[in-house]
């Protein structure tokens, strides 16, 4: 027994380095395949066939694929999925400006901060309450306004011109917040000496800023941009909570109107809304692996 | 022309007073050294040279011409920061070239001037690097470089070699000298290091609490201190201070230690009137004599050995401490007796104030 025991402890110490790590990383890596890898092919698989949930499933080959390329309501998704993608980045120099006008030390900065980051506190779905209820027709401030202005009233979210702008718009108030954070961090860690040596160097002004401050900012730009194209991808809770997918489904976006094919009132398609779930993975691989690339360059590099 | 003028000048943050009235002239081609201990205004005074803090009252004139309120890049003068502040994002090339491409230069004449500037501090195989990639002597060089290449009237620099380990500094302390003789334009230099500030100076400004306290050339301030803080701040180890008892005498003054022993200092004019309580000030090197004009009775409490010399931290008989730097080869040991002379002519004087009554001087 004594001898046993001592050869199981010898053969831990020699291989303790090798095998701690993985022990560490193993609950993470088994939820992360059950709930993560695996789903995805599992989609993947479904995609193929047609199947309401719960019933038996048949094999349809590429024919949701067919339907879906067929289907105008996809393609109004989609616009309306790089709408959101165009139009969510200008958070990104938003929350720049905000965080450069913030970066500054007056007596209650830190309040000043709070506030503008409180918008990234509170939950999507009060956001779109609020943002609703300041669209409203009757009572809402926006629409108020627009009628002593111009004499005629516009319900933003029940116009098909309006709608996807009035959910962006929305959108980018949280993630706008969300951005000045990761620039104020940038911005706190900038040497004051560089600026100096910049004024004495005479940059000043716009050059001061495009020469040396921003250039240091990168890796803030980086996540912001990183995080604001994954958010306008995944977008779904404003559109699910400001409209539903109205009026007449021109607000949907992917993820929303995969929700309405495969799980919602209006049908069980699961093998439809996992066609339209591989789609928007794909778009979403896409800009992932570009980011991914240039990460493991940047730490190549360094 | 490069010469420096401060007039008056005062800075005040909100109502703390950092500067309370400076007069100074720098001359050109001057090597200048601000010290003082931290928090004396010494960074802040040389910023406001630089134009990066502005001027409360008073004004400032660089080359004869007034700077008061002028923009940094305008007044002619270059910076070596303390943290170097150089612009990680650009090669070394860059960050030289940056203030020319700021001003306008052409291309080739930035490139001209960079490469000269890049010879004159060896930093040629460099020129392609990143400031990440290189060691902190390097990135001092870089530094400079960068405020050669715009060929200013003064050199501003920071406490440039705090963050250099001891055998660089001194190798960057000559360097810097060794540019100064090349260059021969005006540099203001802010150390807290007194070996810097002696062996690299014309002139040094000792300042304390927002004031100077005496301008002079590094031996005059060594030998004929104005009071007892300049006295204490120059010179390491630190000059001792007595308390002694004194009195008028014909060609003199006569002092009196608390443990007994007496001594008459020489002085050329009479420097008090009656019996007084006055601060005796003698340097660590002036304790090491073969004979005195009176001795001192005292115990070793720890000795430091050098090598080339050997400093003793001595009680006095009546507890008084003071530090002697003895010979390199002495044996005395922490407990041992040890008698100390002590020669009139190297003694300072100082009244109740701190002010300089008397200055020793060993040549008389």
């Amino acid at each position: 027994m004594m001898s046993n025991g001592s050869t199981a402890s010898g053969f831990w110490k020699r291989n303790q380095r090798q095998w701690a790590p993985w022990l560490f990383l193993a609950p993470g890596i088994l939820m992360f395949l059950v709930y993560v890898i695996l789903p995805i092919f599992q989609s993947i698989w479904i995609s193929f066939e047609d199947w309401d949930g719960l019933g038996p499933k048949t094999w349809i080959g590429f024919g949701n694929y067919i339907e879906l390329f067929q289907d105008e309501a996809f393609y109004t998704s989609l616009w309306n999925n790089i709408l959101w993608l165009v139009l969510y980045l200008l958070a990104v120099p938003a929350g720049l400006a905000i965080a450069l006008f913030l970066n500054q030390t007056v007596a209650g900065i830190r309040l000043y901060k709070s506030l503008f980051f409180f918008p990234f506190v509170i939950s999507q779905v009060v956001v779109g309450l609020i943002f609703t209820w300041f669209y409203a027709p009757d009572f809402g401030l926006l629409s108020t306004l627009i009628k002593t202005l111009t004499g005629t009233e516009i319900a933003v979210l029940a116009d098909e011109r309006y709608v996807t702008y009035g959910i962006i718009a929305a959108g980018l108030w949280p993630q706008i917040a969300y951005c000045m954070i990761l620039y104020l961090t940038g911005l706190n860690n900038i040497n004051p000496e560089q600026i100096e040596a910049g004024r004495m160097d005479g940059a000043r002004g716009f050059r001061l800023f495009w020469n040396i401050v921003l250039p240091q900012l990168r890796p803030a730009t980086f996540i912001a941009l990183v995080v604001t194209v994954i958010g306008a991808l995944r977008s779904f809770d404003l559109v699910s909570v400001m409209t539903a997918g109205g009026p007449y489904g021109s607000s949907r976006v992917l993820s929303f109107y995969m929700y309405e094919q495969a799980l919602s009132e209006y049908g069980y398609r699961m093998g439809y809304g996992a066609a339209i779930a591989v789609v928007l993975f794909v778009i979403m691989m896409v800009f992932i692996s570009i980011f991914l690339v240039r990460m493991f360059r940047q730490e190549r590099n360094s | 022309m490069g010469n420096v003028t401060l007039t008056r000048v005062t800075k005040k943050f909100g109502a703390v007073e950092i500067i309370k009235g400076v007069d100074l002239t720098v001359e050109d081609g001057e090597f200048c050294v601000f010290v003082g201990p931290s928090g004396c205004g010494k960074s802040t005074l040389l910023r406001m040279i630089a134009g990066l803090e502005d001027i409360s009252s008073g004004s400032l004139s660089i080359g004869g011409r007034d700077m008061t309120d002028v923009d940094p890049a305008e007044r002619g003068v270059a910076m070596v920061f303390q943290s170097y502040a150089l612009y990680p994002h650009m090669t070394v090339a860059e960050n030289i070239g940056f203030g020319l491409r700021m001003t306008g230069h052409p291309k080739e004449e930035i490139a001209r001037r960079t490469a000269a500037a890049a010879d004159m501090l060896q930093l040629k195989p460099l020129l392609e690097r990143k400031p990440a990639q290189l060691s902190g002597g390097q990135r001092q060089r870089v530094a400079i470089g960068r405020a050669i290449v715009r060929n200013p009237d003064v050199f501003l620099f920071d406490e440039p070699l705090s963050n250099l380990d001891a055998s660089l500094r001194v190798q960057m302390r000559i360097e810097i000298s060794k540019l100064h003789q090349d260059l021969k334009s005006t540099m203001i230099y802010v150390t807290h290091d007194q070996v810097e500030a002696m062996t690299m100076a014309d002139k040094i400004v000792v300042l304390q609490a927002g004031l100077i306290e005496q301008v002079g050339s590094p031996l005059e301030l060594y030998h004929r201190p104005r009071n007892i803080f300049v006295a204490g701040f120059i010179g390491s180890p630190k000059m001792n201070f007595l308390k002694v008892t004194a009195r008028p005498t014909e060609g003199g003054v006569a002092v009196t230690f608390p443990g007994g022993p007496s001594l008459t200092i020489p002085t050329e004019t009479p420097v008090i009137k009656g019996e007084t309580t006055l601060t005796l000030g003698i340097r660590p090197e002036h304790l090491d004599r073969e004979t005195g004009d009176v001795t001192l009775a005292g115990t070793v409490r720890l000795a430091e050995h050098l090598g080339s010399e050997t400093l003793l931290y001595v009680t006095l008989a009546d507890g008084a401490e003071i530090s002697v730097k003895a010979d390199g080869l002495t044996s005395a040991r922490p407990g041992d007796a040890i008698s100390i002379p002590l020669l009139a002519r190297a003694c300072h004087l100082f009244d109740t104030e701190g002010t300089a009554l008397h200055n020793g001087d060993l040549t008389r």
